[in-house]
């Protein structure tokens, strides 16, 4: 057992996000709490999702699962993000049992990303 | 160690790596002084001069007689058996004792458990230096106060206590002076003959010496005596029974002979690298020291951050080896109770970084420190959103 407590996609997306940024004219979800903030902007052609971006203030596994987020939904239907939930991800990240509330917000951000594209149509 | 390709260890304060003069010792030792020093034949008592010799190099390093050291497994055994001990002997005097928030955990648990005893604790808050001043000790103090203990160097901010005003007054009130000094002894000169101090915690593997040995010193001075925490031997006078791990002694002997040929030199060359490294980011936006660069520590600098998120820092530094300002243990996530307790936010105390630095930190560390540390600032504030906290 690695003594480690992040794994191998963790360290890469932590290190190399390439969705980390903003987009002009995109519709925004956005999530605060105390210790992590998450912002989620997505470009949107006919009923698929054409790009998507990050911005994200917390702890390493935030960010790496903000940024496998944005790699999910790329190319993706905007409908898809109605049915998004994080399990996948946070196993894939092999996110810790104390940090599973902080990932689970992501839920609420890509709803509110999901509002706000209709809310744009 | 401090540079191989993978690392950049700036991490002295935790531990310090143990100096190749002090293996060569051991493994001497380990060699040649293997019997029990307890022990009456010649095998024995070859390994007891081992200790005595051990002892008289410590007693050097703190100009106290060897006689008064007391081996123990490490600072955190020195601390449980001098305030436990001490206050044991006197609990007839009555039942107030004296610390500070700031402390270490290995002196705050301990304090902790004997409010659970029945104890009242009075816990000093420090002032906005991180010191406490002598006339404020002297404020709390009553009848009946047995011990007071308050660390030298602080552990996670360098900051330095004055020792020699806090003894002064608790001598003025009779009353016991514990000083947990591992940050400090062979960091900074320690005369125990002139210090006002009657217990004195230590420990090997900060000042390049094993990990599993430290020493507790206890005063000659009349009135000052500690009962024994466990049973099962005769060894060192029974305040401390066990046979004695002679190999770990004479690291720690060795261990502080060095330290105490190049304490002036080094301190002086760790001034200069603390400066540098400030010097190199100090215009960040946010970025503030938790201490005192005019009279705390050199070797240590605690520099905290706005609008960073701390564990999310303290991965992209790597590959820097430094402490976070999450308790002293990496395992924790709760905000340094030492930041907290010097007014800092949790958020503030959780993105606090402690770079500490030692005999084989170079100029180009720190300069790469500097840098790696701007660089991970720089980065992380580019991907937060703009309301971040």
């Amino acid at each position: 057992m690695s003594s480690d407590p992040y794994n191998a996609m963790v360290r890469e997306y932590f290190a190399a996000p390439q969705h980390a940024g903003d987009l002009e004219g995109a519709a925004i979800g956005y999530f605060s709490d105390q210790g992590m903030q998450i912002r989620l902007a997505a470009t949107v052609e006919g009923e698929r999702i054409t790009t998507m971006r990050f911005r994200a203030w917390g702890c390493p596994y935030v960010i790496a699962a903000a940024e496998a987020t944005c790699r999910r939904f790329e190319g993706r239907p905007v409908a898809a993000l109605e049915e998004f939930a994080t399990a996948q991800i946070m196993q894939e990240l092999a996110v810790p049992i104390e940090k599973t509330g902080r990932i689970l917000v992501l839920e609420d951000t890509v709803r509110s990303l999901g509002q706000a594209i209709r809310d744009s149509a | 160690m401090s540079n191989s390709p993978d690392i950049v260890y700036l991490d002295y304060a935790a531990t310090t790596p143990v100096d190749k003069r002090v293996i060569a010792r051991m493994q001497e030792v380990q060699a040649t002084a293997f019997a029990n020093a307890a022990s009456s034949h010649a095998a024995g008592r070859q390994s007891l001069d081992v200790v005595t010799s051990s002892a008289r190099q410590l007693g050097a390093l703190l100009n106290v007689d060897p006689d008064a050291l007391l081996w123990t497994s490490g600072a955190t055994e020195s601390n449980n058996l001098a305030i436990l001990g001490a206050v044991r002997h006197r609990a007839h005097r009555g039942k107030h004792l004296v610390t500070m928030r700031t402390e270490h955990k290995a002196v705050v648990d301990v304090f902790k458990e004997l409010e659970k005893q029945g104890f009242a604790v009075t816990w000093l808050s420090p002032g906005d230096d991180g010191r406490v001043r002598p006339e404020v000790l002297a404020d709390v103090l009553r009848d009946d106060t047995q011990l007071v203990s308050i660390m030298h160097i602080n552990n996670e901010t360098g900051i330095v206590q004055d020792i020699e005003s806090l003894g002064s007054v608790c001598r003025e009130h009779n009353v016991l002076f514990h000083v947990d000094a591992a940050q400090s002894v062979g960091k900074v000169h320690l005369d125990l003959q002139a210090l006002p101090v009657d217990l004195l915690s230590l420990t090997g593997h900060k000042i390049y010496g094993p990990n599993g040995i430290g020493a507790l010193y206890v005063s000659s001075r009349p009135g000052v005596h500690i009962e024994p925490l466990m049973w099962g031997g005769g060894q060192q006078r029974r305040l401390r029974p066990g046979t004695l791990p002679v190999d770990l002694i004479a690291g720690l002997g060795i261990a502080a002979e060095i330290a105490a040929a190049v304490i002036d030199d080094e301190y002086s060359r760790l001034a200069i690298l603390r400066e540098t490294l400030w010097h190199g980011i100090r215009a960040i936006d946010g970025v503030h020291v938790n201490g005192d660069l005019n009279n705390g520590y050199p070797g240590i600098l605690n520099v905290g951050i706005d609008n960073v998120e701390g564990e999310s820092l303290l991965l992209a530094l790597e590959p820097l080896c430094v402490a976070t300002g999450s308790a002293c243990n990496s395992q924790s996530q709760e905000p340094s109770t030492v930041l907290r307790a010097m007014g800092r936010s949790d958020l503030q105390a959780q993105s606090a970084i402690r770079f500490s630095f030692g005999r084989q930190t170079r100029p180009a560390d720190v300069k790469f420190a500097a840098e790696t540390y701007r660089s991970a600032i720089e980065r992380l504030r580019g991907i937060a959103p703009e309301r971040a906290t």
